[in-house]
């Protein structure tokens, strides 16, 4: 193993302090991503609150058909998934990759390009939710002119990281690199199947290709990249080296083979052919390796370490994203167990089981990320430390709150349904309380979302100009 | 082997790429090839095999309809799938007949297929022959009315409009229709 020591050369822990003087990075692309990225998360977390809203009180905005539920829904799912997590996830690859490669970001140009074509599709995308074009699939609701947009963003992002790697100082490649390219490989494919192939099917064909694409929107793209993110910022946000790479190639491999096999079991029991849902429960199954291998390694990386939690906002995020996404992808096994599938499938549950994952574990990881590139970014300390711990606790306990009653709330639910002496309104009424709470951890969490938005708002504003200025703050540490 | 990949790029494309397709294809491409039932339209003439029936394509007034079940998002509220589970077939049979479990070739002309994931309100796979216009008329004002408790937004604005209301309600009595499976023809218009 000749290359273990290589790759710990080039491998993270090399103090930023020190890149930075022997290296100035533009990093223009990555700051239009992020602050439009931190943008939308404050908008959409309006339209999460209203549509949450709605389940208390379903006559709410009720006689206007722009703001009706299943126009606001697509709004706010695809806004979070793609206005917000998306894009900040790409805002930090922009920042991570010519790090980790130690040259320059390929062309700026082309990535500010990059950044104003998404906006445009992401603003576009607003306007024709409200108007209810909408083309009828789950995740893949944009219309087909939108999602060409999507497809030729999406091929100018991937040549800009596959450009900066292949002009790369450093040979070895680390960890981070290698999700970042998996991720901008699998997507197109992944993203293609079920924007364009589902155009050529219909019926259970499409419904089985638009699930491998809803299934692998959070698989093989945001789980990638979320990982790629957790691999760069743990180690360094809490200056220790990984714990093994080794056991990171085991789960980068075992999740690229396993992750594509799962799509169906969104089917389950439904109108499918059994032998699909055998093999999708089998993979679901074994989706536990690639999971435990990331986990088991961020774990061990930290041991010794757990002290540094106390005062770093952004080992907070990191940390508490890793246990949300190691209890996600417990769920996501368990859901594919018949017995288990019988009860919470088509209920409640679900939305708090995707919101675990979506928000508690790659959400979180974006802004762990986000809080400790923002001030290298532009060459300032972050506003306010108490602030950031805010946005920490608010979104943790509105999120627990929002994730635990959905699933109480939801497994109840599926009980009922699986008794059909209860009438369907009954199971409604029942679970009112239970909407009312997930509205009060909705406030909560959207005030995390304001406390880091302002936070990010007023570093930037009090930025004191992204000069070269050997100023190695030793900031969010 | 793969410690090649972590110094060589191409060969990383290759292999993370390789891994992926083996089961991309394997379960997108063949399970059609292989399973006739997901393109072959539902037609059954044998008592003996289950209900009568034969899918048929929608025309021109109910797939409009179908257009606004896409556009009002319906489907993020309402599944169409009376599941392989007896709680499905009988909270969505009628007056003490289980609905026929949903299969593949009752929506070989699906197009966005509409088989949803969420349940906030009752399944609708078979809801077509349930209620009559009158009943939709109100239950479209405001769920609530009819149904105290609801929380289905209102849609006004389709129960106003003559051209929408008829072609939403023509094609909800398509729905679960191709298999005639309540007894005597109890189907409301
Ligand atoms: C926010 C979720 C939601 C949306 C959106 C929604 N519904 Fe409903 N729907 C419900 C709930 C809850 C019920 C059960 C209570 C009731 O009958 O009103 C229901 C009941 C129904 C029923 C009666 C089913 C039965 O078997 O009794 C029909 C038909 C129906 N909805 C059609 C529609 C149509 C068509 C749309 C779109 C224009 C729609 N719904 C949009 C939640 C929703």
């Amino acid at each position: 193993m000749q290359n273990e020591s290589t790759i710990a050369a080039a491998e993270i822990p090399v103090s930023e302090s020190a890149k930075r003087t022997e290296m100035i990075h533009e990093d223009t692309t990555a700051k239009l991503f992020l602050l439009s990225s931190v943008t939308y998360f404050f908008i959409v977390g309006i339209i999460a609150l209203l549509i949450a809203a709605k389940f208390v009180m379903p006559s709410f905005l009720g006689t206007i058909p722009q703001l009706t539920y299943g126009r606001l829904r697509p709004l706010h799912v695809n806004g979070m998934l793609f206005g917000w997590l998306l894009a900040c996830d790409m805002a930090l690859m922009y920042y991570v990759v010519p790090r980790l490669c130690g040259v320059k970001l390929w062309s700026e140009k082309l990535g500010i390009a990059t950044g104003v074509l998404w906006n445009v599709i992401i603003l576009s995308a607003v306007v024709s939710f409200l108007m209810g074009w909408n083309q009828g699939w789950e995740y893949a609701e944009l219309p087909l002119i939108l999602d060409v947009g999507v497809v030729l963003a999406w091929v100018m992002f991937g040549a800009n990281v596959f450009m900066t790697i292949a002009n790369r100082k450093y040979q070895a490649m680390y960890v981070t690199l290698w999700y970042a390219m998996g991720t901008i490989l699998w997507t197109a494919f992944v993203y293609l199947t079920g924007n364009f192939a589902t155009l050529f099917t219909t019926g259970v064909n499409q419904a089985n290709l638009n699930w491998m694409y809803v299934h692998n929107a959070v698989g093989l793209i945001f789980t990638p990249v979320g990982l790629a993110i957790a691999y760069y910022f743990i180690p360094k946000a809490s200056n220790t080296p990984l714990y093994s790479h080794k056991l990171s190639m085991i789960g980068f491999w075992s999740l690229a083979f396993v992750y594509v096999w799962t799509g169906a079991h969104h089917m389950l029991h439904g109108p499918i052919s059994q032998w699909l849902q055998t093999i999708t429960i089998v993979f679901s199954v074994m989706l536990l390796i690639p999971v435990w291998a990331a986990v088991y390694n961020f774990f061990a990386t930290m041991k010794g370490q757990w002290h540094q939690l106390r005062d770093n906002v952004s080992l907070k995020f990191l940390m508490s994203g890793v246990v949300f996404y190691l209890l996600t992808c417990f769920q996501g096994p368990m859901h594919s167990l018949h017995v288990v599938n019988a009860i919470v499938s088509k209920t409640d549950w679900i939305p708090g089981h995707a919101h675990m994952a979506v928000l508690g574990a790659f959400s979180f990881f974006a802004i762990a990320g986000t809080y400790y590139a923002l001030p290298r970014l532009f060459n300032t300390e972050l506003y306010s430390d108490a602030l950031a711990n805010w946005s920490f606790w608010l979104l943790l306990i509105g999120g627990l709150g929002f994730f635990v009653t959905l699933w109480l709330g939801g497994f109840w639910q599926g009980w009922q349904w699986n008794n059909p002496a209860i009438p369907f309104i009954d199971t409604v009424v029942a679970l009112q309380p239970v909407w009312a709470v997930r509205l009060g951890s909705g406030f909560l969490m959207f005030g995390g979302i304001v406390a880091f938005g302002y936070n990010v708002l007023a570093t930037v504003l009090g930025a004191k100009g992204s000069g070269v200025e050997a100023n190695p703050a030793e900031v969010a540490a | 082997m793969l410690q090649k990949a972590d110094y060589n790029a191409a060969f990383f494309v290759a292999a993370a790429l390789g891994l992926f397709f083996i089961g991309g294809l394997l379960t997108t491409v063949v399970p059609p090839l292989i399973d006739s039932s997901w393109s072959k339209p539902f037609e059954n003439s044998d008592p003996a095999n289950g209900p009568v029936g034969k899918l048929r394509q929608l025309n021109e007034q109910e797939l409009q309809g179908r257009a606004i079940y896409v556009r009002e998002g319906c489907w993020y509220c309402h599944t169409q799938q009376v599941r392989t589970i007896l709680a499905d077939t009988k909270r969505y049979g009628w007056r003490g007949v289980d609905a026929p479990i949903s299969t593949p070739d009752e929506f070989v002309y699906d197009s966005p297929h509409m088989f949803g994931t969420k349940r906030t309100g009752p399944d609708l796979a078979r809801v077509g022959g349930k209620y009559n216009d009158q009943w939709h008329r109100a239950h479209f004002r405001n769920p609530a009315d009819l149904v105290p408790g609801s929380i289905m937004p209102p849609f006004p604005w389709i129960a106003n409009n003559e051209a929408e209301f008829k072609a939403m309600v023509a094609y909800l009595q398509t729905l679960g229709r191709a298999k005639d499976w309540r007894p005597d023809n109890d189907y409301e218009k």
